[in-house]
């Protein structure tokens, strides 16, 4: 497995989603995110946490991405999902981060997320979101 | 391949993939758990489309059976656990979809539980308006490309 194709934890039982961007970013992402939230047994103000972010990632990101669709990799773990998306551009995660700023807001993802990293790979760069729930 | 299908939408043809574009693709595990992620993406597509509600339940059913293939006969249980197991390719039409779901591993077969090839493959071909069974990339495992298309009476 490449590390392009690894899960956010560099670990197989990762899926990947990977829509032309369009109008079909935001419903396709929101529905698969919400599914897996639930997998993960997120309580339910954290999955809403988890569509919103997917929601901004489907609206922000294909303004970042190297390719020409928004590419995400998801992956559940104990009351936690993690989220890749990428390939982005270089300077692309920290794009995408200011990007999801919101006037009289704030940065919406920075606030719902429990950590993000932007890894750089090569000439591209990967967001990490990771979302979870400790009781 | 072992697949015996006899039915006048099915027919074997090259791979689809790479003729059209591809707006949505998956690729999970071939874990029975994710075909619901496959329903669930499949369903944002259908509507987001506004095809008919019966066309959308044929799309479903017909989905479900392709991707229980793989989950059943494609791969032992380790195999099953790789993140690309399961592919799945969506793509809007003008007047409907297609869908095509492709593995990597042993491809087709009959039930290891049943005595015949079962229904899978038939259901399908009376679901879809245009179905094409072939091997996977590189000859290996399987590729269902299913054609939907709304019927005069659904598209009224």
């Amino acid at each position: 497995m490449t590390e392009a194709a690894a899960g956010p934890n560099g670990s197989p039982g990762t899926t990947r989603v990977s829509i032309a961007s369009g109008p079909l970013v935001g419903p396709v992402l929101r529905r698969v995110v919400g599914m897996l939230a639930a997998r993960a047994d997120l309580p339910l103000d954290r999955l809403d946490d988890a569509v919103l972010v997917a929601d901004l990632i489907a609206s922000r990101a294909p303004a970042h991405m190297q390719t020409p669709s928004v590419d995400v990799d998801l992956e559940t773990g104990d009351r936690t999902l993690f989220l890749r998306v990428g390939p982005l551009r270089p300077g692309g995660g920290e794009a995408l981060i200011v990007d999801a700023s919101v006037p009289g807001v704030g940065n919406v993802i920075e606030q719902l997320a429990d950590d993000i990293t932007v890894k750089p790979d090569g000439d591209s760069e990967y967001l990490l979101v990771r979302l979870a729930y400790s009781s | 391949m072992r697949a015996h299908v006899s039915t006048r939408s099915l027919r074997a043809g090259p791979a689809l993939i790479g003729l059209t574009p591809s707006p949505v693709r998956l690729s999970l595990p071939a874990q029975p758990r994710n075909i619901a992620v496959v329903r669930r993406a499949l369903e944002a597509i259908a509507e987001e489309l506004a095809l008919p509600r019966r066309l959308i339940e044929d799309m479903r059913l017909a989905v479900t059976e392709a991707c229980t293939n793989v989950v059943r006969h494609a791969y032992t249980e380790a195999e099953a656990t790789e993140a690309n197991a399961m592919r799945v390719e969506m793509l809007p039409e003008t007047d409907g979809m297609q869908v095509i779901v492709e593995d990597r591993g042993r491809g087709l077969g009959p039930s290891p539980d049943a005595r015949g090839p079962g229904l899978g493959l038939p259901l399908i071909a009376a679901l879809t308006s245009q179905l094409e069974v072939s091997h996977g990339a590189d000859e290996r495992g399987s590729r269902i490309a299913m054609s939907f298309a709304p019927t005069p009476i659904e598209a009224a």
